[in-house]
């Protein structure tokens, strides 16, 4: 393939072109799961291959293998309990701090295999930023929260600067920029999420993991959230996990769905996957018929 | 065209030496203390027993009949099936606890509390249960307050009269008769319910006759065996029917488990035989300080001679005296706080009160009661019961604090369920909370009077004496105890021989009574947790 | 059933019924009884100090020996048979136990808590907890004897000048006594800390070091100050272990300078026993002095835990 249709999507973001021919036939090029190949298209931050997931003796995740594209936000959509969460802490190994947890598979993060047994995890999880369901700022202040993963990897560089330019990404400068002494536990829980997603940015990461960011915020809140995901996506790749469908059509680029037994049953162009999906399952699951 | 992509070759390491050692660091910290006491208990117990001191050959023996088949027996059995390994080491530990416990009560009933008095008591206590659920049958038809008063004089009309009535009859059964009645039958009514509830309805009766039989035994065996009829009745009852109870019953319900008997063997086997074997071989025993003339004399000037019989059974007095007076008020109050109390400033006022007590120093409630029970109403000094009264105060918070937590741990959907059925509040706690809640109350109790027994302070703040030549034998008879004497040999008789004999075995006797109970309260608060 | 007994049956204030009122009130009269104890423990404290001290004896109509206040709380001598009651040396020695207990038991304790919060296996804390409860639970007399019986031998092959009776050894077995105090009650803060917080630092490719120490520390730094407060207190209150391990010679010491502690001294709850067994008469001043002494103490205890509250209180961080 010498064009390269997905680039024009990442270009303008939510088309809301009706389905015209052209769509057909590039959405057969794009990469679905069966059809996934040693090729890669576009920039590929992330690339499972085969991963399965146990939980002692449950499976979690069925045999998921997908691409992630770079500076795109990446949604994970699916009922409860369908391994959304435990295939994003697949990518940073957050899955190993758990006992029961067993993981098989490959999944590759620029190219280089995070399970290969070379591979720190703690140097890994400084390449990655994650975003948890409750916001959980550190008790302490909002400058040192945004500097932490600065200090652990002992970074050099002006942290002052990293930490208004976090801020300011994060969408929260200019609320809190006279008081970054003040603790982290003192702002309203839409801005301590901010200030979480500041602190995942501040080290540079490969690509942010956010699981379920907005969940546990009020409307308002949430809708800030939206906003700043997408704007994120302009200099990070963003991965979001939620079970508001809603949210995913509006604020991501490519949708995969997994339904009932860790199982991706889709992914695709988010455009694709709401108005016309290929598979009836999760017809039934967008159109509210189950789940 | 495929874009450029840029490819890692590696995520880097993290360096973690900063982190192991710091853990290793922090397990070394953690150790130390642990580590000190157990070289301190070494060295103590060492200088108590004296355990070198004994023929190379006793050692000998003793390994090859008691160590060894218990190290092939226990290995064998913690590969192949720990539960059972649990359950013989279980029956082990019982046995020797409760064979403690026996010496205990077998010195009250010797020394202090004749049969006949306790007997006594017994039947009168049995006269008032039986009078008192009679007059709860007549419910419908008596008012509360008249079945209140109606019992309330029954029960006092029995403790006043009938312990004196059946002391002044000219014939009574013999010693041993009327401890298996009043000592024995409690603890078949015990078996008996342990059997039911292992084994089923119908060992009930079976069980407790058994039981009780066996007991009966005591007053042919004793004689038999030279240890008189009231303490292998005693020993009976309090050791060998609830540990055997408990492994017949447990074995009934748990066959497979019937293995870790085998252990049990091991162990007490063994050292049946090597006593025998050291005796017929001629082997000199080591010169412990620990032997039964230390425990069952009394105090000495000549080191050698000391002993520490009257502590014990001062000790044992007051911890009675001390769980008489503290369980009752500590739970009243746990329970006040926690099922009655509004949530309002009074209540928060003794809140704050109870955990500051908990902190005051041990001396200061000694000068409590040096100031109140003595100077102030008068009482005679270091008396059972002023000792018991002044000990009590000081641990009553911990109760408190331990009942309340036993407490807060009963779900609140059990409270809620009973309400939902129109139960009163003492209903309520009667029936749910209380029940739900006892173990960890006995856990916290038996913790708490563990902490009164090596309590000094305030003995020596009320004037309990230093030395004691005789057993104290009512609430007004001056007690010692076994800190005290350990602490008075320690200071006033500070000497070398007493710092080489006396002190050492004293305060191995103290460490072994004290893990004991420790030992009780852990295996219940497992019993316990594990339960719920 | 007719409708009078329903209607009778719904209005019956069982709240108020015998059997309620007369459990209610046994029940709150036994927890009454706390508040009638320390009233007892203020009352006897203050009224027989009161005896004690000329300024305010006339007032307890008491006459006869006193002693002054100023005397009591700025002499540095304290001889019963001359009558000289200055409490200095007894503050001092106290102070020394003190802070040498401390030396021991906070760096131990806190290390010991974030090992059993942070590091240790379900399977070791199983064994570790009850092991510190052991630790705990060893009478203090037995602890004073170890220190003069094994400790001080031992240490005499390090420091030659060593007293049989000194309050190195003292501090040591008091420190060692009070550990499963600051353990337990730290390691409590510890495991306060929400997951959540342990998860964001893990995200971030911190080690569990920086975890431990970085972020589960300070979190719960309130508790962990809270339980210093309340060994210490534990260790200003300690009676027997000093009793028969620091010596009975009240000598004024400096509590900053380690050679001090290699002498004897008499911290304050040691001169309260020893003012007993030293056989006086009950009403003499040598008797009143017990209570000026056991005043002193008690105030500083119930300050120390006051403090001890307020702090765990005020401080506790909102997750």
């Amino acid at each position: 393939m010498t064009e390269n249709p997905e680039q024009e999507y990442a270009a303008d973001e939510s088309t809301d072109d009706p389905t015209t021919d052209d769509m057909l036939v590039e959405t057969d090029v794009s990469e679905s799961v069966a059809a996934s190949g040693p090729t890669m298209s576009a920039n590929t931050v992330v690339r499972a291959e085969n991963i399965n997931v146990w939980y002692n003796d449950e499976q979690a995740l069925q045999d998921i293998s997908l691409e992630i594209p770079e500076n795109q936000v990446t949604a994970m959509i699916g009922p409860s309990g369908c391994g959304k969460s435990t295939f994003l802490r697949c990518i940073n190994r957050m899955n190993d701090l758990i006992d029961a947890a067993r993981v098989e598979g490959d999944l590759y993060l620029r190219g280089k295999n995070v399970y290969d047994d070379d591979v720190d995890p703690v140097a890994l999880r400084r390449r990655v930023g994650m975003v948890f369901q409750s916001p959980n700022p550190f008790p302490k202040s909002i400058y040192d929260n945004v500097a932490y993963g600065l200090k652990i990897q002992n970074k050099k560089g002006d942290y002052d600067e990293i930490v208004e330019e976090s801020l300011k990404r994060a969408a929260l400068w200019d609320e809190v920029s006279d008081r970054l002494d003040e603790s982290g536990l003192e702002l309203s829980g839409g801005q301590q999420q901010r200030l979480c997603i500041a602190r995942a940015i501040a080290p540079d990461p490969e690509v942010i993991l956010m699981d379920e960011p907005a969940s546990a915020l009020d409307p308002v809140a949430t809708s800030q959230i939206e906003d700043l995901i997408s704007e994120l996506a302009e200099e990070y790749t963003v991965v979001i996990v939620t079970h508001n469908m809603q949210q995913a059509a509006r604020i991501s680029n490519k949708t995969a769905v997994f339904l009932t037994g860790g199982e991706l049953v889709e992914f695709d162009d988010t455009e694709k996957i709401f108005e016309n999906p290929e598979s009836q399952r999760v017809e039934d699951y967008i159109t509210g018929k189950f789940g | 065209m495929a874009t450029q992509q840029e490819q890692i070759e590696g995520f880097g390491h993290v360096s973690r030496t900063i982190g192991t050692v710091f853990r290793y660091v922090l397990l070394a910290a953690t150790l130390f203390g642990i580590v000190a006491l157990t070289i301190l208990l070494i060295y103590v117990a060492n200088d108590a027993i004296q355990p070198l001191t004994a023929d190379p050959g006793w050692h000998l023996t003793f390994f090859l009949t008691l160590v060894v088949p218990t190290l092939l027996v226990g290995g064998y059995l913690l590969r192949t099936d720990p539960a059972s390994f649990r359950f013989g080491a279980t029956v082990v530990g019982l046995l020797a606890v409760s064979t403690m416990f026996a010496g205990g009560a077998a010195m009250i009933f010797v020394d202090i509390v004749p049969p006949v008095v306790w007997f006594g008591y017994v039947v009168a206590l049995g006269l008032a249960l039986g009078g008192v659920v009679g007059i709860e049958r007549l419910d419908r038809r008596l008012p509360f307050l008249a079945r209140f008063v109606g019992a309330g004089a029954v029960i006092v009309a029995a403790l006043g009269i009938v312990p004196g009535a059946i002391q002044s009859l000219p014939v009574y059964p013999t010693d041993g008769i009327m401890l298996t009645l009043s000592l024995g039958a409690p603890v078949a009514v015990v078996v008996g319910r342990y059997a039911a509830a292992e084994a089923g309805r119908r060992w009930t009766a079976l069980a407790m006759l058994v039981a009780l039989a066996a007991v009966g035994a005591g007053e042919v065996l004793g004689p038999l065996l030279a240890i008189g009829a009231v303490p292998a009745t005693v020993l009976l009852a309090v050791a060998v029917v609830p540990t055997a109870g408990y492994a017949v019953g447990h074995t009934r319900r748990f066959p497979a488990r019937r293995s870790g008997l085998a252990l049990t063997a091991a162990v007490l086997g063994g050292a049946l035989v090597g006593a025998a074997a050291v005796d017929a071989l001629g082997f000199a025993g080591p010169q412990s300080w620990v032997d039964w003339q230390f425990l069952t004399s009394a105090h000495s000037g000549t080191a050698a001679e000391a002993g520490l019989y009257p502590a014990i059974g001062g000790s044992i007095l007051l911890m009675v005296t001390v769980a008489a007076l503290s369980f009752p008020l500590g739970v009243g109050a746990a329970v006040y706080l926690e099922e009655y109390a509004p949530d309002n400033r009074f209540t928060r006022f003794i809140d704050v009160n109870i955990s500051n007590l908990a902190g005051v120093p041990s001396v200061v409630y000694g000068l409590l009661g040096l100031g109140v029970f003595v100077t102030y109403l008068g009482q005679p000094t270091g008396t059972v019961l002023i000792g018991g009264a002044t000990l009590a105060l000081l641990i009553l918070p911990i109760v408190i604090i331990s009942a309340r937590e036993a407490l807060r741990s009963v779900p609140d959907s059990m409270r809620q369920a009973s309400y939902g059925m129109g139960a009163t509040r003492w209903q309520t706690i009667k029936n749910v909370v209380l029940p739900r809640a006892f173990p960890g109350i006995l856990t916290g109790t038996i913790l708490a009077l563990g902490r009164a027994i090596g309590e000094t302070a305030p003995l020596i703040m009320i004037g309990a004496p230093n030395v004691l030549f005789s057993l104290p034998t009512s609430l007004s008879s001056k007690v010692s105890a076994m800190p005290l004497q350990v602490y008075a040999w320690a200071s006033l008789f500070a000497s070398e021989p007493f710092y080489q004999a006396a002190v050492p075995a004293g305060v191995v006797v103290l460490l072994i009574v004290l893990l004991s109970m420790n030992s009780i309260a852990i295996v219940l608060r497992n019993k316990y947790q594990t339960d719920q | 059933m007719s409708t009078d007994d329903l209607q009778r049956d719904l209005t019956q204030r069982t709240e108020n019924a015998p059997q309620e009122l007369l459990t209610r009130s046994f029940f709150f009269l036994c927890a009454v009884l706390s508040i009638v104890t320390t009233v007892s423990i203020i009352l006897m404290l203050t009224t027989e100090a009161a005896k004690f001290f000329s300024v305010t004896a006339p007032l307890m109509g008491v006459e006869g020996p006193t002693a002054s206040a100023v005397d009591f709380l700025t002499g540095t001598e304290w001889v019963i048979n001359n009558e000289q009651f200055g409490v200095l040396p007894l503050v001092s020695a106290t102070l020394a136990i003190t802070i040498g207990s401390a030396v021991v038991a906070l760096p131990l304790g806190v290390a010991t808590a974030i090992y059993l919060s942070e590091y240790a296996s379900p399977r070791a804390q199983r064994v570790l907890k009850p092991a510190l409860e052991v630790l705990a639970g060893v009478p203090t007399v037995v602890y004073g004897f170890f220190a003069v019986v094994y400790i001080t031998p031992a240490l005499r092959t390090i420091i030659p000048g060593l007293g049989t009776f000194n309050m190195l050894s003292a501090s040591i077995v008091v420190g060692i006594m009070i550990i499963p105090m600051v353990a337990s009650i730290s390691e409590d803060a510890m495991s306060a800390v929400p997951d959540s917080l342990r998860q964001a630092g893990y995200g971030m490719g911190a080690t569990k070091f920086d975890v431990s120490v970085g972020i589960v520390v300070p979190a719960s730094l309130s508790g962990i100050f809270s339980s210093f407060i309340l060994a210490l207190s534990r260790a200003i209150g300690e009676t027997m272990a000093v009793t028969v391990a620091a010596g009975t010679q009240a000598n004024l010491i400096n509590p900053l300078n380690p050679a001090d502690y290699l002498e004897g001294a008499l911290p304050m709850t040691a001169a309260m026993v020893n003012l007993l067994t030293g056989d006086i008469t009950g009403g003499g001043i040598a008797y009143r002095s017990l209570f000026a002494i056991g005043l002193t103490l008690f105030v500083i205890t119930l300050i120390m835990n006051v403090i001890s509250d307020l702090v765990a209180q005020r401080y506790r961080e909102e997750y």
